[in-house]
């Protein structure tokens, strides 16, 4: 399908998200729209897919200008979209989730589910994307529940499929099988409109690419453009992508973590026996597909959640089962996964979130009466320091950018003497430009011979950051490899192959 | 190096684990209790009989004579039963079917309690155990909580939770006696109950999707709202007026021959039209919400709203005609309770729309399911009343508690972990 989006504005208030988007995909292409996190390509998507509905401009299918009101009617006009949360239900089989909304029927409106199962078949026949039709989606692997929405956009005779940041719960090998799936679909005549902000991923599947920065198109480039020039076009200034680190000398195991055991929030075992080590002067990073133990294990070493059972002890102390604040004490920084909900207090000042962990402390405190004065001097400090973009040091956390909520954060836990620095996630939903500061400070602190451990789902980041990378999966470490080590390898470690000695 | 593929672990589930354990443990106590209290309680030549001829049928083509038991080895052996059920939950672990054990478990203890109870030589004035007219009497309160609860699974599934039964059999009680009494046609009286309990039923779903508010607080809301306006009408219309308020019972209509079957027709072949009205309707929603396309729409919102509307099925339309419907259906439930009391009566249904909430839960958000647990809880709550007449040495109010008991442990989650549509409760947001 021929789709032309011919000067799409979208505002929401005195925010302009989508400022005149002119964009054109062809027939049999795969087109992508890169873009950083908050640079509005979700919004044109919903514009697209009908979800919102836009200030000005004119989406034109195959020459015909359309309107589209709402999810069914993009539907009907042949746009299939997978979304970056699966809109799947999880107790659903395929079959359900793929015809629902579009069932065949039989007498007295019942489903005809052997019709339905039948047309799966054929269509994952034809398309290579084998699935079993009664399988119950919430017992696939993620790569399978794609799969089932990629089927799902298809049995809707979708002609134009929107891919909304696809590969961000995916292993590399999931990743691979899906470029492969998304080059036969363009090449049976498809037309797929592919949403990342991953470089690689643009050069590796792109025919045509579209860059937008604060709601613009901001340049449109050739996937032969190296990725230095699309991470500029992007950041609107050059960027550095690599972080350099110095070799230092390893001290002694500041984090040891002895067959550590935690439970999930349902009481299933989320860490099952993880022993690792970190030594001053290193960066160990965890990599891993989302969800397979890292954030309960980061929250057991932080005083988060209980350790069922083994050991970890922070420099001489033994902080099994301690509490947050038995943690910090012990030198614990942490820069937590969900930054707004265990790193920030949104409606407090700048100022009070910078001493929140140790706001009974001197010389934050004097004899359980707060010091303002103190805080404030240590707040202005910080924020030139760390350059952190705010109007005020009084202004509330919550009126910056995500960015600059990340650095408040980076700043609070590195101003204090610390054994270790815990970071999970730490540029989760940043720009470019916040990414490579907070990774030239977690490098800044290894270089002069601290430890630090990280966890993300990012495989670049663990590998820029990273002096070893331990690989998690269901809750274990299946590899503790050198950041050199191939991709492929890594991926799968990431997928649950274990690391074993040939003999 | 080289890399081996490794099978994924089994989890285990410990917090399920300890509630299957505590599920068992609780089951040995009632055995234990059941053996000693019920069993060995009764000197060993008592005996209790059961019989089957209901007094109100008369002529009855077949007589079934009575069966004399002995109450003390009787119950021995129903103990005995439920010991060794504890003992295979504790040692089996078993992870589905724990609520039916547990099920099948409460009514055993019912029938101990009764076959203790009617024990002779014994304290009762009673010595027989009348199996038929116990269980016409407590067909009426099953079926009454099988409405409710249907009401609960045409919500819930779709993702509103409806707290709100009990206000809904308030007004279709209210309302459906004023119309046969006024018409003296049960038929009406049952459509302007319908009506009356869709009305409760929109505004609860107007509350919710609307203004989004919290659905539980919405739901308790009308309850109380509903029961202060029924006792304020109640003083201002049927006090003046009590021609309003007549005290009509609903008639039996006998299904010809099958009504004469003993024991089991005049349970279910010789009852009001709201009984066979109930039996269809269990079968038609279980029909339309796991057969039908309308039902896939159903379950997909109650799930999964979002992913329901990115396919073009309007949410907020599917949860209020969803919520109507069930206010309709428990509507319909209040009139049939109060045409088996014959006339409206402050305060009345006595909790009787959370018994239901609690089958609701029970049999899973399942019509199947739902007819089970209401057959449990009906029974205990009508046994709880029928167990007076037997002169029982524990106060009557304690006796009472007992169904409201197993409601709070059902409700709270105590026994068996079920789960609910993942989007029960929650607020839908169009972005």
């Amino acid at each position: 399908m021929h789709l032309e989006l011919r000067g799409i504005t979208k505002r929401f208030g005195s925010l302009i998200a989508n400022d005149h988007i002119d964009l054109e995909v062809q027939p049999g292409q795969v087109h992508s729209l890169l873009g950083e996190n908050g640079a509005g390509k979700s919004t044109l998507m919903n514009v697209l897919f009908g979800l919102l509905t836009p200030d000005e401009g004119q989406i034109a299918l195959n020459g015909e200008v359309v309107e589209i009101h709402n999810p069914g009617e993009a539907v009907r006009r042949g746009i299939g979209m997978v979304h970056q949360h699966f809109m799947l239900v999880p107790v659903f089989s395929v079959t359900e989730n793929v015809v629902l909304g579009f069932e065949p029927t039989t007498s007295l409106n019942r489903v005809d589910y052997r019709q339905a199962r039948d047309d799966i078949r054929r269509l994952s026949h034809k398309f290579n994307l084998d699935v079993d039709p009664d399988a119950i989606v919430e017992n696939l692997p993620v790569g399978l529940q794609q799969r089932v929405e990629i089927l799902k956009a298809l049995s809707h005779d979708a002609e134009l499929l929107i891919l909304d940041e696809p590969t961000a719960v995916l292993t590399p090998q999931e990743i691979d099988s899906l470029m492969t799936i998304v080059r036969s679909l363009a090449d049976s005549g498809k037309s797929v409109l592919f949403i990342t902000h991953k470089l690689k991923e643009v050069k590796a599947i792109a025919d045509k690419i579209t860059v937008i920065r604060h709601g613009r198109v901001v340049g449109r480039a050739e996937p032969s453009a190296s990725e230095g020039e699309l991470a500029s076009l992007m950041v609107g200034r050059d960027v550095q992508l690599t972080v350099e680190k110095t070799p230092t000398s390893l001290g002694e195991d500041v984090l040891r973590l002895r067959d550590v055991v935690v439970l999930d929030d349902r009481g299933l075992v989320a860490v099952n026996g993880v022993s690792l080590d970190v030594r001053a002067g290193e960066i160990v990073a965890i990599a891993g597909v989302q969800g397979n133990g890292q954030t309960e294990l980061v929250e057991a070493i932080a005083g988060m959640r209980p350790v069922a059972s083994g050991e970890i002890t922070l420099g001489e102390r033994d902080i099994t089962n301690c509490t947050p604040r038995q943690a910090l004490d012990a030198g614990l920084g942490h820069i937590p996964e969900d930054r707004q909900r265990d790193g920030l207090i949104l409606s407090m000042s700048v100022a009070d979130n910078l001493v929140l962990n140790t706001p009974r402390r001197a010389p934050f405190a004097r004899r359980g009466t707060r010091n303002l004065a103190a805080v404030n001097t240590n707040a202005d400090a910080l924020v030139g320091r760390f350059d952190i973009r705010t109007t005020s040091t009084q202004a509330p956390v919550s009126s910056l950018s995500g960015g600059n909520q990340q650095k408040v954060i980076v700043a609070r836990e590195l101003s204090r003497p610390l054994e270790l620095l815990l970071a999970s996630q730490p540029t989760r939903g940043l720009d470019v430009g916040s990414i490579e500061y907070v990774h030239r400070q977690i490098v800044a602190y290894r270089n002069e011979g601290h430890a630090a451990l990280i966890v993300s789902s990012e495989l670049d980041e663990v590998l820029a950051l990273g002096d070893r990378v331990a690989v998690m999966f269901e809750g274990q470490i299946s590899g503790v490899v050198a950041p050199t080590t191939s991709r492929e390898t890594i991926g799968l470690l990431m997928a649950g192959t274990r690391e074993t000695s040939a003999d | 190096m080289t890399l081996l593929a490794t099978t994924p672990p089994h989890h285990a589930h410990p917090t399920d684990d300890r509630r299957v354990y505590a599920v068992g443990v609780f089951m040995a106590l009632i055995g234990l209790f059941t053996l000693l209290v019920f069993g060995l309680g009764c000197v060993a030549r008592a005996s209790s009989s059961l019989t089957f001829n209901p007094i109100s049928v008369v002529n009855a083509p077949w007589h079934v004579g009575a069966l004399t038991l002995n109450a003390r080895w009787t119950n021995v052996v129903v103990s005995l039963v439920i010991l060794v059920g504890a003992g295979e939950v504790l040692l089996r672990r078993p992870r589905r079917g724990l609520m039916t054990r547990f099920g099948v478990v409460a009514v055993l203890f019912l029938v101990a309690l009764l076959i203790w109870a009617a024990r002779s030589p014994g304290p009762s004035p009673i010595d027989f155990i009348n199996v038929t007219s116990i269980l016409v009497g407590a067909s009426a309160t099953v079926m009454v909580l099988i409405f409710g609860a249907l009401s609960g699974v045409m919500c819930e599934r779709a993702g509103v939770v409806n707290i709100a039964i009990e206000g809904q059999f308030i007004a279709g009680a209210f309302v459906g006696s004023i119309f046969a009494s006024i018409t003296n046609d049960f038929f009406l009286a049952a459509l302007a109950g319908l009506v009356a309990g869709a009305l409760i039923g929109w505004l609860l779903a107007f509350f919710a999707l609307r203004y989004q508010s919290d659905q539980i607080i919405v739901g308790v809301v009308l309850v109380t709202m509903l029961g202060s306006l029924s006792s304020y009408l109640n003083l201002q219309v049927f006090t003046p007026y009590p021609n309003l308020n007549l005290g009509n019972l609903a008639p039996n209509l006998p299904i010809p021959l099958l009504a004469k079957i003993p024991v089991l027709g005049p349970v279910f072949f010789n009852q009001p039209g709201f009984f066979y009205a109930m039996i269809i309707l269990v079968g038609v929603v279980s029909f339309a919400l796991f057969k039908t396309r309308y039902g896939l729409h159903v379950r997909a919102v109650g799930e999964h709203p979002r992913a329901a509307a990115t396919v073009g099925i309007n949410v907020v339309r599917v949860r209020y005609l969803n919520v109507t419907l069930g206010g309709a259906i428990a509507g319909l439930g209040g009139v049939a309770f109060m045409a088996t009391k014959g006339q409206f009566q402050v305060g009345y249904t006595s909790g009787l729309g959370y018994i239901a909430l609690a089958a609701l839960i029970f049999g899973r958000w399942r019509p199947s399911g739902a007819v089970v647990a209401s057959i449990i809880f009906g029974l205990s709550v009508y046994l709880s009343y029928d167990l007076v007449t037997y002169q029982v040495p524990v106060s009557i109010y304690v006796l009472q508690m007992f169904p409201y008991l197993i409601t709070i442990a059902v409700v709270a989650g105590l026994i068996g972990r079920v789960r609910a549509p993942a989007a029960d409760g929650l607020p839908y947001k169009r972005d």
